[in-house]
């Protein structure tokens, strides 16, 4: 039994004008399935707009899908009561992209990180201050930041507070929405190392969302790659670096900068991303694909499943992989 | 011959309340006709500090106390305040990181851009939005007559950024700042702003100065790059000099630490954070985070050398 199981999995948004009236759709998040093992970290990558964060809200039960489920360790999240919904968001934590925004700022780091222990009731009073300083120590906090608030902190402390809060309660599985974009260089691997380091040492499950392919591809087992509410590949991070299916993942490793200067230049891709409230018709990624017919106009390719564990959404994958470029 | 832009011993400071900020410390660097220079670093490095005291713009409690800053010559530092509003928007031109924020929310386009020409030169206004169109259509909006009627909301990210690139462009501009131009995009944009601007600086010769923390960005699109750590230029040289043989440990950790495609082992970190920038050390400003310092990084700070033709580094253990 997968720890995450997600099924057809279907989320609108209804765009209204200024007087509330409905004059259109958003489809966020369209006919999404993937499972997420006990230990794994997935990777679901792509740009503005793909419904990356709606998914990860959606597994959260912040959101009610339209339609489709949600599997958490063999129990469909859908039907829970409130009460019942607490106990899961123990199970399932959230990180968040930018730390600041989600610490309260009148509150220290001791009291923020306090608070997890005192709602679900985890530790006895007496206990809890040890427990906050064990979870500070193992984020690579020091115990005597404590009584800080968080405008005192930078911005790689803040996210190692925002990781702590999260660890807190004990979580099988956290969703990373884009937890290092926000950080520099220097303090971005140390976060990822720290990510990986607690993965490790506590056998967590991660569905790691970012925009960044050479940071999803570091940190992840398998990668779904997500295009205009769809997935359009899902594979280990190997195959995907290896042997890309899709036009749209060959696109996103050639637009990947890369640190060298003997190294050609990024390949842009054609054209804008399309607006998710009027996608395009059939394959929504054909306007901008070299590799698009008349046949992707008319009709969406489903995912189907190439071999052992690679799923690709193209008529023309066999073709794929023409106009990668590679390092010599 | 003298360069395009020429930067030598600046020295930008804050005097804040709790004391002296030298946010630009002792920076020189050139940039020739056609060229692009990379200036490079973490946040509160001093590069957009460094850009903003070109067009003389600090914000308040910061002053320009020493250096030169020469465009084709002129000694911008010099110049009365009538003629530096002259020189900003005509022969400088800024670019910046989130376009949203520096266009006008409630003007059209094609006015916005035709204010940059009004203002600059002396056009006619119907003369102006024809021009206007022109720069829209040469930085890659389709149907520009059309767009210039559009507000900023109605235009993508990476559309709105070709707008704020053609008012940059609307008075052939001798050097051009792109402050992190490319970070609010989305990868697959951001190739095609980051041709659009190679294509632009080839036509026009501009020079360009591109500041950006991506290491990626800067290694296909400058052709010199200043490595800058709390303040000071650490480290200075040709991209390929730069990449190829990094001299300054900051240098080595910036390029070690970013993640790359088909690399899955951990990623080498600098440990330790910016020291405080008030309380400065007597010696080397990286000594707390550098994986080997010696005695003598300790007491002294190293000046900046030139190791080989054109490359330079601020270490004494290079």
């Amino acid at each position: 039994m997968s720890l995450l199981e997600v099924k057809n999995l279907r989320k609108s948004f209804r765009i209204s004008d200024s007087l509330g009236r409905t004059t259109g759709q958003l489809v966020a998040v369209d006919d999404l399935s993937f499972s997420l093992e006990k230990g794994e970290i997935l990777g679901l990558v792509g740009e503005s707009g793909c419904g990356k964060s709606t998914t990860g809200k959606l597994i959260m039960q912040l959101l009610k899908a339209d339609s489709g489920q949600v599997f958490f360790a063999g129990k469909e999240l859908s039907g829970l009561s409130s009460r019942q919904l607490r106990s899961h968001r123990k199970q399932v934590q959230m990180i968040f992209q930018d730390p600041f925004s989600s610490l309260n700022p009148r509150m220290t780091v001791g009291a923020i990180l306090s608070e997890p222990f005192v709602v679900h009731k985890l530790a006895p009073a007496a206990q809890i201050r040890n427990r906050v300083i064990q979870l500070m120590e193992k984020v690579g906090l020091s115990a005597e930041h404590e009584q800080r608030y968080p405008h005192e902190f930078s911005g790689g402390q803040r996210q190692r507070i925002g990781i702590a809060r999260a660890l807190a309660v004990e979580p099988q599985l956290i969703i990373a929405d884009e937890p290092v974009s926000a950080l520099d260089l220097s303090v971005q691997a140390q976060i990822i190392n720290l990510l990986k380091k607690l993965q490790q040492d506590h056998n967590l499950s991660y569905l790691f969302i970012a925009h960044d392919l050479a940071v999803i591809e570091h940190v992840s087992d398998r990668i779904a790659v997500m295009y205009l509410g769809r997935i359009v590949e899902l594979t280990s991070a190997e195959e995907l670096y290896r042997n890309p299916r899709h036009p749209y993942t060959e696109a996103l490793m050639n637009a990947v900068p890369t640190p060298d200067p003997s190294h050609p230049r990024p390949v842009a891709l054609k054209g804008e991303i399309p607006s998710p409230i009027t996608p395009p018709s059939g394959c929504h990624f054909h306007p901008r694909c070299p590799y698009a017919d008349d046949h992707c106009r008319r009709s969406a390719p489903n995912l189907v499943e190439l071999g052992k564990d690679h799923q690709v959404a193209c008529h023309h994958h066999q073709q794929v992989g023409k106009y990668l470029i590679r390092e010599k | 011959m003298p360069s395009r832009l020429s930067v030598e011993n600046l020295k930008s400071y804050f005097f804040t309340r709790s004391g002296l900020i030298k946010a630009v410390d002792d920076v020189s660097f050139s940039i020739e006709p056609g060229e692009t220079l990379a200036l490079v670093g973490e946040s509160g490095c001093g590069k957009s500090m460094t850009a903003l005291s070109l067009l003389r713009l600090l914000p308040e409690p910061g002053r320009i106390v020493g250096g030169e800053i020469h465009l084709d010559g002129k000694d911008l530092l010099r110049l009365p305040a009538s003629e530096m509003r002259r020189i900003r928007g005509n022969d400088i031109s800024m670019i910046f990181q989130e376009p949203m924020t520096s266009l006008n929310p409630v003007l059209k386009i094609g006015e916005q851009i035709a204010e940059a020409l009004r203002l600059h030169r002396v056009t006619e206004p119907r003369q102006a939005l024809t021009d206007a169109a022109e720069l829209l259509d040469l930085v890659g909006i389709a149907d520009p007559r059309r767009r210039l009627r559009d507000y900023p909301h109605q235009l993508s990210g990476g559309q709105r950024q070709r707008v704020m690139i053609a008012i940059a462009l609307a008075c052939d501009p001798k050097l051009l700042i792109a402050d992190e131009p490319t970070t609010a995009l989305d990868v697959t944009i951001q190739a095609q702003i980051m041709d659009l601007l190679l294509e632009l600086k080839q036509q026009r010769q501009m020079a360009t100065l591109l500041i950006s923390h991506d290491l990626g960005v800067v290694a296909g699109n400058a052709d010199k790059l200043a490595v800058m750590y709390a303040g000071q230029i650490v480290e200075q040289g040709k991209v390929q000099q730069v990449f190829t043989n990094p001299l300054h440990p900051y240098t080595r950790g910036l390029l070690n630490c970013v993640p790359r495609l088909g690399q899955k082992q951990d990623l080498p970190t600098i440990s330790g954070h910016l020291p405080d920038l008030i309380k400065q050390p007597d010696g080397c400003l990286f000594i707390d985070r550098c994986p080997c310092p010696c005695t003598q990084c300790g007491n002294q700070a190293p000046a900046i050398e030139e190791i080989e033709p054109g490359h330079w580094v601020r270490c004494w253990r290079h």
